[in-house]
């Protein structure tokens, strides 16, 4: 490979590296006042970013650093995420954050921690993976605790620290397992290898090495048992970080898993689908049926989001091209959703505090009591959320889910195999049992009388609201060019 | 040139609904400028494609739509004779009625939203007229019923007019039920005989599958009984657009809404469209198999028994109608059924010159009925009531609207003078359906005749309810104390123009005959005429004239001279008078019977036992409801907020995958 290699197609993951380092400086070198300005560069960098991303387009697959880094379909479609998500989190943020003298530190740690998803999304090998999965999360742990002042966030920064090093622990040590048996870290060499060598594969270490792999992907899937972390760290995090961490990091362990599991799962001939599909039923229903019972909006959007990623783990359940289409349209889907909820919960907070400042339980269900008076775009917005995230149509949430369902109904059809069919019961009965939490929050917003007057929402608030909004039923008017991104993103794994 | 801007027609308008609807307040007049300025693009746009196309031309574009294969859906333009007719007439009476609905609406406070929804009603009647294909038509058809319901229910804090918004939707949607399932099972046969490979039948590129076009290529290869019921469940759906018996009643209920919505709905949109629908179809109607006894095809003879037997039925109501709009609107129903009968009867005789009949009597119709109603907005602007009982002598304040509403009530009469061919629009579009009649009773013979019975009678009827209506409005002493005053010019205009029409449109006939005579030749559709020269006895050319003044005479007599004593037939105790009074029971019938006593006592309380005891309170509440609560209580404790549990939790999970994974793989 020689060195005169063509950067374009890495040229948004530069380009935010370097802006990163940018506001650093920047930030010791102008006042404290005119640091606000520095959220609406980092959103310029991004949307740059993004636009560059999309000019990409669906590429043919390029590669970069002896093969290390990849950019193709697959890893386009999650940047797209991983850019949209920053976008609306650092648009949010700008209110958020608003004269706090540490903005340059959180958007650098932001643009970072988008930099880590992105790299992720284009490792190729387990090193690489490992670098971005790190950069992700060290820049992601900081921004949980980053209201200092505040106990519940560091707590919740805290928590997330902890698991999420036993987490990367558990990762490393599968690599490891996984270098030792087959002596590569590139991830299509080591799929090679398990094809060659099936029986290497089904062996005590590497059902172990895939093990621990899945319990560090699964931290940040939030996949039941891993989840633990979850809902308290979403609760206390400021809400515009819970968003990012939500809507973006979360799928960083969904496209980590499709690249490196996907094909582990392939190679490994033995029925491991059974394991997947047990995983993924108990995380969506654990997910909703505590949903249930939370008052927090906040814990129950974090339950919500551990519902949605057992629904993103159908995915692996059958691993046909459609079913990982449908994984990743649910993905983008739900990082529009979810972000936009969490920025909205943003602004119930801005309201509450408004009008008391000491109050506690900002997010408590009693605050959205006509909030579709008090606060009407926030309410539209929650409306369309919730909506999607149960899976009404036209929303991104309904024609993510059709596709799983719809492709592990096809795959139940042709292998004649009743269990997957209840999968899919189980599934769709778990996506009506969700409307019952949705719809609560809905009456209080629209039925119950308001508790005050109607607020002057924030413009960076309502901006990352009607992104989130539109994204979320454009998609679900207009799926067709999302559908082909998926398909294509689908067929690079080539399963 | 113009043709290439066909797609104008219906965007304008919808363009013009988006801006009114939110900038309107801003703009003069509730933002009337901008439909009205629309609606006259449109207008431009049909007339210029008009003469481009005249005589024997034709407008089609069509891109894909959505599905793939044999199953691809497409949206397109269709701008045949037929099309072009409709269009010219609908955007010219819509823009007249948006003119004058300035002056009418001008004390409203919710213009924006009146003018706006007229705009998208106007726009989704003009794309049922040009869509090319069943599935647009359907799409539109169905956004012509949302705003009829939208402006119907137009004052929606009158309880009257809520409801009677209610039921003009939910008696619609009987008929838009008939009319899916027709589109459903042409559907299923399209796609049948596609693949069926002994039928050798393709789609060309550039056709697509529910294309009129490709439907009528398809005739030969239906299944015939099939084709009958194809054709019944779209006349079904025509039945309800066009307000035909049984499905009429929400049509004379349909008055609550603002007059101008009435003139809309009664002249240039709505029920029109029913009527459009069987004769856009017409070739599928005609294609159904004959009873060997009649040699007429089975569904043009139900389309002939239910128009005309509601032509004289809703004229029979007409007569004893108090309220003015009341009495136009059993008019239009009657008309209607005589379009409808033209349809059937003059189908059998002469074929597919019936098109050309049926819809030359829609055009002078939408003329003479949308001044008719103007009229009565223009009385009822100026009096303040509804009820003709309570008006009286307004002649001599309100010249125009009285002299141009006289010019309408003799169009609709037929009136005009035979042999030389000098008269109103109604005298030679309602004449030639009469005379059909009759020559399809000379074809058939025996019962055949009631439908001339029915037409004729029907003639003498319309003739007298409608000058009985003008006679109790404008002549005889004034029977209220207010103040009448003409109306303003916005308004008087429209009427004037209107007149016109309805005066001299009817000169036009042999031309548009001619015209429409084509119009399936042009999509390559053979329809075998019988033209026989029917000599007709004078006797049968001169009646409808006849039955025309001698209603006249009656009206007259009764209304004007006040010769006979009224009041003894109508009171209470006249059996026959309570029964019209009372609509035939239709709103009891239709509403208390089968709405509320079936549908709501009956079916949806079972229901809502069903759903509130059972499913919701043993199901839901206690078994699901109680037990996924006290689930997420439990293991919301597991939640415990220590750190080292969490972690402790990790390890589980990863011991319990670790056994279920070697379960799975049989030990390693």
């Amino acid at each position: 490979m020689s060195l005169n290699i063509n950067f374009a197609m890495l040229a948004p993951e530069i380009l935010l590296t370097v802006l990163a380092f940018v506001i650093i400086i920047m930030g010791l070198l102008i006042s404290n006042k005119s640091k606000n300005m520095l959220g609406y560069l980092s959103a310029a960098g991004i949307l740059a970013s993004l636009v560059y991303v999309i000019g990409n387009g669906m590429t043919e697959k390029v590669s970069y650093f002896y093969d290390s880094l990849v950019v193709d379909p697959l890893s386009q479609v999650f940047k797209l995420i991983f850019l949209i998500v920053s976008l609306i989190a650092v648009i949010a943020s700008i209110e958020y954050f608003k004269d706090n003298r540490n903005q340059d530190e959180y958007y650098a740690l932001i643009l970072m921690s988008t930099v880590g998803m992105m790299v992720v999304a284009s490792a190729n090998d387990l090193i690489a993976l490992f670098v971005g999965f790190e950069l992700a999360s060290m820049s992601t742990y900081v921004l949980a605790g980053f209201e200092k002042n505040n106990p519940s966030s560091l707590e919740a920064a805290l928590k997330y620290f902890i698991i999420g090093s036993l987490s990367s622990a558990l990762m490393l040590f599968g690599m490891s397992l996984i270098y030792g048996i087959t002596s590569t870290t590139n991830i299509p060499g080591i799929i090679e290898f398990f094809r060659s060598a099936p029986l290497m594969a089904e062996s005590s270490l590497g059902v172990l090495a895939m093990i621990f792999l899945v319990a560090g992907f699964g931290f940040k899937m939030a996949l039941v048992p891993f989840h633990m972390w979850a809902p308290d760290t979403y609760e206390g995090s400021p809400s515009v970080v819970s968003s990012l961490l939500a809507a973006g990091s979360k799928k960083m362990g969904f496209v980590a898993a499709f690249r490196v599991l996907v094909l582990a799962l392939v190679a490994i001939r033995a029925d491991v689908h059974f394991t997947f599909a047990i995983l993924a039923i108990i995380t969506m229903t654990y997910g909703n049926v505590v949903a249930v019972s939370q008052r927090s909006i906040k814990r129950m959007l974090a339950y919500s989001s551990i519902a949605q990623a057992g629904y993103i783990a159908l995915a692996f359940v059958v691993t046909t091209p459609m079913s990982i289409a449908g994984g990743i349209l649910l993905a983008l889907g739900h990082a529009l959703m979810k972000g936009g909820a969490f920025i909205a919960v943003a602004v119930v907070g801005y309201m509450v505090l408004s009008d008391n400042k000491n109050a506690k339980n900002i997010d408590d269900l009693e605050n959205f009591a006509g909030l579709g008076k008090r606060a009407p775009i926030t309410a539209l917005g929650f409306f369309v959320f919730f909506l999607a995230l149960a899976g009404i149509p036209p929303s991104a949430g309904f024609i993510g889910k059709l596709f799983l369902f719809y492709s592990i109904t096809v795959q139940a059809i042709s292998l004649s195999s009743s269990w997957l069919l209840l999968v899919v019961v189980i599934a769709i009965l778990n996506s009506a049992l969700s409307i019952y939490y949705y719809a609560r929050v809905i009456k209080y917003m629209y039925v119950l009388p308001p508790k005050g007057e109607r607020i002057k929402e924030p413009t960076a608030y309502v901006v990352a609201i009607l992104i989130a909004v539109i994204g979320t039923i454009g998609i679900g008017l207009y799926p067709e060019p999302f559908i082909n991104m998926a398909m294509n993103a689908a067929q690079v794994l080539g399963v | 040139m113009f043709s290439d801007y066909a797609a104008l027609i219906v965007l304008l308008p919808v363009i013009a609904f988006v801006l009114t609807l939110f900038l309107g307040k801003k703009l003069y007049s509730g933002g009337a400028l901008l439909p009205i300025a629309a609606i006259a693009g449109s207008f431009i746009i049909s007339l210029g494609i008009f003469f481009e196309i005249y005589p024997g031309g034709m407008v089609q574009q069509s891109i894909p739509w959505f599905g793939n294969g044999i199953s691809q859906m497409n949206m397109g333009i269709l701008i045949d004779p037929l099309a072009i007719v409709m269009l010219m007439m609908v955007s010219f009476v819509s823009l007249l009625i948006h003119i004058y609905a300035v002056g009418y609406m001008s004390h409203d406070p919710a213009k924006p939203r009146y003018f706006a929804e007229t705009s998208l009603f106007t726009a989704a009647m003009l794309s049922v007229i040009l869509s090319d294909n069943i599935l647009q038509f359907f799409i539109s058809w169905e956004v012509v019923g949302l705003c009829s319901f939208l402006l119907i229910g137009f004052w929606y804090h009158k309880p009257s007019a809520a409801a009677a918004a209610k039921k003009a939707f939910l008696v619609t949607r009987i008929g838009d039920v008939l009319f899916l399932a027709g589109i459903v099972m042409l559907y299923v046969n399209l796609v049948e005989i596609i693949n069926n490979p002994a039928n050798a039948f393709k789609i060309e590129p550039g056709n697509f599958l529910l294309q009129f076009k490709t439907m009528f290529e398809a005739i030969p290869l239906i299944d015939k009984t099939q084709l009958t019921y194809i054709t019944l469940l779209f006349f079904g759906g025509a039945v309800g657009k066009s307000g035909q018996f049984p499905l009429h009643g929400w049509l004379p209920d349909a008055m609550e809404g603002p007059t101008t919505v009435s003139a809309l709905i009664h002249a240039a949109t709505m029920v029109t469209a029913g009527v459009y629908l069987v004769a856009r179809t017409f070739p599928m109607f005609f294609a159904t198999p004959a009873t060997i006894m009649t040699g007429v095809p089975d569904s043009l003879l139900i389309v002939a028994i239910f128009g005309g037997f509601t032509a004289l039925f809703a004229a029979t109501m007409g007569l004893v109608m108090n309220d003015i709009k009341r009495v136009l609107a059993y008019s239009t129903v009657s008309q209607l059924g005589y379009m409808m009968l033209a349809l059937g009867t003059a189908g059998a005789v002469v074929g597919a010159q019936a098109v050309g009949i049926s819809l030359f009597h829609l055009v002078s119709h939408a003329f003479f009925k949308a001044l008719l109603f103007l009229c009565a907005g223009s009385v009822i602007h100026a009096v303040g009531t509804n009820d003709i009982r309570e008006m009286g002598g307004l002649f001599n304040k309100m010249k125009i609207t009285a002299t141009t509403m006289l010019i309408a009530a003799l169009a609709l009469a037929g009136i005009g003078i035979p042999f030389i061919n000098i008269g109103t629009a109604g005298f030679f579009s309602k004449d030639m359906i009469i005379e059909k009649s009759f020559e399809f009773g000379e074809k058939t013979g025996g019962w055949g005749w009631i439908f001339y019975g029915f037409a004729i009678l029907a003639a003498l009827l319309t003739s007298i309810y409608i000058f009985r209506l003008w006679f109790m409005a404008f002549t005889g002493k004034p029977r209220s104390e207010r103040h009448s005053h003409e109306s303003p010019n916005v308004m008087t205009v429209p009427l004037m123009i209107l007149a016109l029409f309805a005066l001299f449109f009817g000169f036009s006939q042999t031309g548009f005959y001619g015209y429409l005579e084509k119009n399936f030749e042009l999509m390559g559709v053979e329809i075998a005429v019988h033209e026989e020269a029917a000599q007709l006895p004078v006797i049968i050319i001169l009646l409808p004239v006849i039955v025309g003044v001698l209603g006249f005479l009656i009206s007259y007599a009764i209304y004007y001279k006040r010769m006979i004593d009224m009041s003894k037939i109508i009171s209470s105790e006249n059996p026959l008078y309570k029964l019209l009074l009372n609509r035939y029971y239709e709103p009891k019938i239709g509403a208390d019977l089968i709405g509320v006593k079936l549908t709501h006592d009956v079916v949806a309380q079972s229901g809502e036992f069903v759903d509130r005891k059972i499913i919701d309170g043993l199901v839901i509440d206690s078994i699901i409801g109680n037990t996924i609560f006290k689930i997420g209580e439990i293991i919301r404790k597991l939640q415990t907020g220590v750190v080292q549990n969490y972690a402790s939790i990790t390890i589980l999970g990863v011991a319990l995958l670790l056994v279920l994974l070697k379960l799975k793989l049989g030990g390693v």
